[in-house]
């Protein structure tokens, strides 16, 4: 019974991985560049996500608004980020990224206070018994429901409309795809706006399943987010996330059963390393 | 390319001599403030992971301060807070008592930071023989950075007995699981737990640990609910404890959960919500005290800062509070003579009443907090003068 | 002037510290994110011998070899792993190692090792042999950059696969810059330990790897003298930056963003084209 409890609970961590690591792996598929202001972006969806429901009443609009909120701020990151430096060793990008990053942490303390902000009155706090002696929040159900859907909805677009097409085509050839009627642009822009609205999501549920949004929310997905990506074979969707899964479920039991030798990070990354040790590409190579 | 390598390296040459000057000019330019106030060190991380806590104990200390100045000061002479921002970082702190010491001529420092930055700057108090007291920051080493170097607040150790005898002798619990924040706050005090817990007929079941940036339990708890403890010692700050404490009630269990000074602060209250009723800690602040110094506190720092006081705050202001009191004994400018009046310190201020033992560790009750309905209120007190002595080493 | 001093030492480890990556990241073009962590194994190294009554002089040498020992191992997992993959491989090495110290009692765990002696020869002795040290390296790289490994690590920084074609032994020379680069980290260690006479685990940690990086980048990616410059530089911004108080960090990292977007050369790249400018054509 433990045992599948630790299972969920892992998949459940993993899950809110895989929704901040999806938008990373795109815009490396695309750009090369480890995006570490995406956390950021995280940080930032938990912050409208708390704003909005304590303003409105209403977590479904908060949910929403975060995501959209969050993907044009994404957009704009590439604009203002990313854009000048395309022709630049990644480097640079990786640099400029983590100043960002830095300088947006402060810029959440500075608005929004250094306490951090909590729901004033939280939803989704129900509880479902989902087997016999394991029950979970409906918050928690919802992290699940928005990964599945969110992840599986843009699966279907990647397969389906010409713009899924076109942005696959664009990962594996840019010049190719350009040369066949490709907007890159609208691409990038595009993949921008769908990875950072699930990063958002993402924070709108990390804010909700710890009722507390702080400037520093983002500091741990910086990096581990970054370990998630190269895990699952940089830019390749797919190895994001059963990176993600695995590293969620790996945690869950490391906590519990190794916490006394080494910590919560440390496990992912010893774990990373032994699996780069032997797949130096990653656990999925791209495509 | 030689030929560039050389200019460059003339070019560099000059700009580090640029560079120097400028900090010697930066240095010298910054603190020229009238001589005739008496100057309290102040190093307190402002920006950074430690912000929030920083801000509540600088409010502390300027409210501590402005109570002494209203009163008439040290003497006639007022008080002033020199304030340095040290990130909670040891890196920027050793400057910054450097800094204080030598070029601010301070007469004593207060602490309002974290571990490392306060142990850092311990060693140079102590070594230039300038008092120093450290408000909240628990890593058992500091005091013994040297005779000038003492604390206000409880050392880990000292909380984590206090801990098993609320919980194995008081509240009755025998089957304890423990979670143990990863740093030396949460190991000093299951140092302290430990040790004691035999002595209360505690059964220790499991320790469990995690490290402060975490905020999912979701893990921990499944297997705390397998385990089927009598009560839980979980240690953490309010933005850990919150989200634990929430985690914990929500998943069903509904042991007692008891945790200490970490938790201390309105925000944890505010975070875990309906989930926080009933949580105890061990602390150095009493809400429903009756007496005068700790209601004078609580009103004006809520005054002062727009929220309610916190440990961190009621630490910081009665480290000033016991500095200005050695100050006003001692009445000279003498460092030495100073150092003595705060080691004989015999003082009723914001968290009690307090004294310091030969190593500068300070002697005070415990104050036992619960929440009710919302708001933290008076528990009971536990004054074991063996159970709770410091090391004296 | 003692502030003064201490500041300058800061200064001085932490350019010590940057020419140390700047081999690694800069010569060689392998990325690290983990950087810190040979500071870390020559901080720790250091303090333990010099509590044990080791002169701090002495402590140098086994710092150095036992940073360049485990930097070694770190060299070895880049012949394996590549570019993007490797940086990350270098991040999970300075979590591996905080994580590894936070449970050794031995290296003090969590609570860290306090009361290092000061160094028997006072502030400016310290200062003297810090700037003694940064010579020394300094010429030590120089001499590396002029010499046959130079052109081997640049041949290797532009194209791993083209410098193979050229007959160069490329794991040869990525574990050499691994070897000096590690070393160099943990003498700036060593230190550091000394200096601030407190070590624990948080001082090593990803955040202090990410700050040394931006020094070598933000100096320009190999350049000595810019490196030189920026580490200098960022090591005293927050003692500058007290007047700006809570701005600091805002500030800070708006200032690796400006610097990276207007002047993506660095350091290096501002004075090559100021010379250009002010010396016409070369």
């Amino acid at each position: 019974m433990l045992l599948i409890d630790l299972c969920i609970q892992g998949l459940i961590q993993g899950a809110i991985y895989a929704l901040i690591a999806l938008g990373l792996t795109l815009v490396y598929g695309l750009l090369r560049i480890l995006h570490v202001a995406h956390a950021a972006l995280f940080t930032l969806g938990g912050y409208v996500g708390v704003v909005v429901t304590n303003g409105s009443g209403s977590f479904l609009l908060a949910l929403l608004t975060a995501m959209l909120i969050v993907g044009f701020v994404g957009m704009a990151s590439y604009r203002v980020i990313y854009k000048p430096l395309l022709m630049r060793p990644p480097l640079i990008a990786l640099i400029a990224s983590i100043g960002v990053f830095i300088a947006s942490e402060e810029l959440f303390r500075l608005v929004f206070g250094a306490y951090g902000l909590s729901y004033t009155n939280p939803p989704l706090k129900g509880q479902v018994e989902i087997l016999p002696g394991i029950s979970l929040s409906h918050a928690r159900i919802l992290v699940v429901v928005l990964a599945v859907g969110l992840l599986s909805g843009m699966g279907w677009l990647a397969v389906h409309t010409r713009i899924g097409i076109a942005a696959r085509a664009t990962v594996v050839d840019p010049a190719m795809a350009a040369s066949s009627g490709v907007n890159v642009e609208t691409i990038r822009y595009a993949s921008f706006f769908i990875g950072s609205a699930f990063a958002g999501a993402a924070g709108v549920m990390v804010s909700l399943l710890n009722n507390l949004v702080e400037p520093t929310m983002g500091a741990v997905p910086s990096y581990k987010a970054l370990a998630i990506i190269v895990l699952g074979g940089l830019g390749s969707v797919r190895g994001a996330l059963v990176a993600s899964l695995a590293l969620g479920v790996i945690e869950a039991f490391g906590t519990i059963y190794v916490g006394h030798i080494l910590d919560r990070d440390s496990i992912a990354f010893a774990f990373l390393i032994m699996i780069l040790m032997v797949r130096p590409q990653g656990l999925l190579a791209r495509g | 390319m030689r030929h560039y390598i050389k200019s460059a390296l003339s070019t560099g040459m000059l700009a580090t001599g640029v560079l120097a000057a400028g900090v010697l000019v930066a240095g010298s330019m910054v603190m020229s403030a009238s001589a005739d106030t008496i100057k309290i060190g102040f190093n307190v991380p402002l920006t950074g992971f430690a912000a929030a806590d920083g801000q509540s104990a600088l409010h502390g200390a300027e409210l501590g301060v402005g109570q002494v100045n209203a009163a008439g000061g040290i003497n006639g002479e007022m008080l002033e807070l020199v304030v340095y921002d040290d990130q909670a970082s040891p890196k920027e702190a050793a400057p910054l008592a450097v800094k204080m010491i030598t070029q601010d001529e301070i007469v004593a420092g207060v602490s309002g930071s974290y571990s490392g930055a306060t142990r850092a700057a311990a060693t140079i108090f102590a070594e230039s023989k300038v008092p120093y007291i450290s408000a909240y920051a628990i890593h058992p080493d500091i005091t013994r950075a040297g005779d000038y170097v003492f604390r206000t607040s409880f050392m880990g150790e000292v909380q984590g007995r206090a801990g098993a005898k609320l919980i194995g002798e008081m509240l009755g619990k025998k089957r304890v699981a423990m979670v143990t924040l990863n740093n030396d706050f949460g190991k000093s005090l299951a140092t302290g737990f430990k040790e004691q817990a035999g002595n209360f007929g505690i059964e220790i079941v499991a320790e469990y640990e995690y490290s402060i940036k975490d905020r999912e339990f979701g893990p921990i708890i499944s297997k705390i609910k397998a385990d089927k403890p009598d009560a839980i010692y979980a240690s953490g700050y309010f933005f850990t404890a919150g989200p634990m404490v929430s985690q914990i009630r929500a998943a069903g269990l509904d042991q007692p959960v008891v945790g200490q000074e970490g938790y201390d602060s309105q925000k944890f209250i505010e975070i875990a919500g309906g989930a926080s009723e009933g949580v105890l800690i061990t602390t150095s602040l009493d809400r429903d005290s009756s007496a005068a110094e700790t209601k004078d506190f609580i009103k004006g720092f809520a005054a002062k800062a727009g929220y309610p006081a916190d440990m961190v705050a009621a630490s910081a202001h009665t480290a000033i509070l016991v500095l200005a009191d050695a100050l006003k004994k001692s009445g000279s400018g003498d460092k030495a003579a100073l150092r003595d009046a705060v080691a004989k310190t015999d003082l009723t201020a914001s968290t009690g009443h307090i004294s310091f033992n030969a190593l500068g560790e300070v002697q005070k009750d415990v104050q036992v907090q619960i929440v009710k309905n919302g708001n933290w209120h008076h528990h009971s007190v536990i004054s074991d003068a063996v159970l709770l002595a410091p090391p004296a080493q | 002037m003692a502030y003064e001093i201490v500041v300058l030492t800061n200064m001085a480890i932490s350019i010590l510290f940057a020419l140390s990556l700047n081999v690694i990241t800069g010569f060689c073009g392998q990325v690290s994110l983990g950087h810190a962590a040979f500071l870390g194994i020559g901080a720790y190294t250091s303090a333990i011998l010099s509590k044990a009554g080791v002169p701090l002089v002495v402590t140098f040498i086994p710092a150095m070899g036992m940073a360049a020992l485990v930097g070694l191992v770190v060299g070895v997992a880049s012949l394996r792993v590549r570019h993007d993959f490797l940086a990350i491989t270098t991040m999970g090495v300075v979590f591996l190692f905080t994580g590894i110290v936070r449970k050794q009692d031995i290296l003090g765990g969590e609570i860290g090792i306090a009361g290092i002696p000061a160094p028997e020869f006072g502030r400016i002795g310290l200062l003297v042999t810090a700037l003694l040290c940064v010579l020394a390296y300094l010429l030590f790289v120089i001499r590396i950059r002029k010499s046959w490994a130079g052109f081997a690590f640049d041949s290797i920084a532009e194209d791993e696969d083209t410098a193979r074609l050229l007959g160069i032994h490329v794991p040869r020379f990525k574990l050499f810059a691994f070897l000096v680069g590690t070393a160099g980290a943990g003498l700036a260690g060593a230190l550091y330990a000394h200096q601030i006479r407190f070590i624990g685990p948080d001082s090593f940690g990803f955040v202090e790897s990410i700050s040394v990086l931006a020094m070598v980048i933000i100096g320009g990616i190999g350049s000595i003298w810019g490196v030189i410059l920026s580490a200098a530089l960022l090591s005293a911004l927050p003692q500058f930056f007290q007047i700006i108080d809570d701005f600091k960090l805002l500030v800070y990292g708006l200032l690796l963003f400006g610097a990276m977007r207007f002047a993506p050369d660095g350091i290096d790249g501002l004075l090559k084209r100021l010379f250009r400018r002010a010396g016409g054509t070369r």
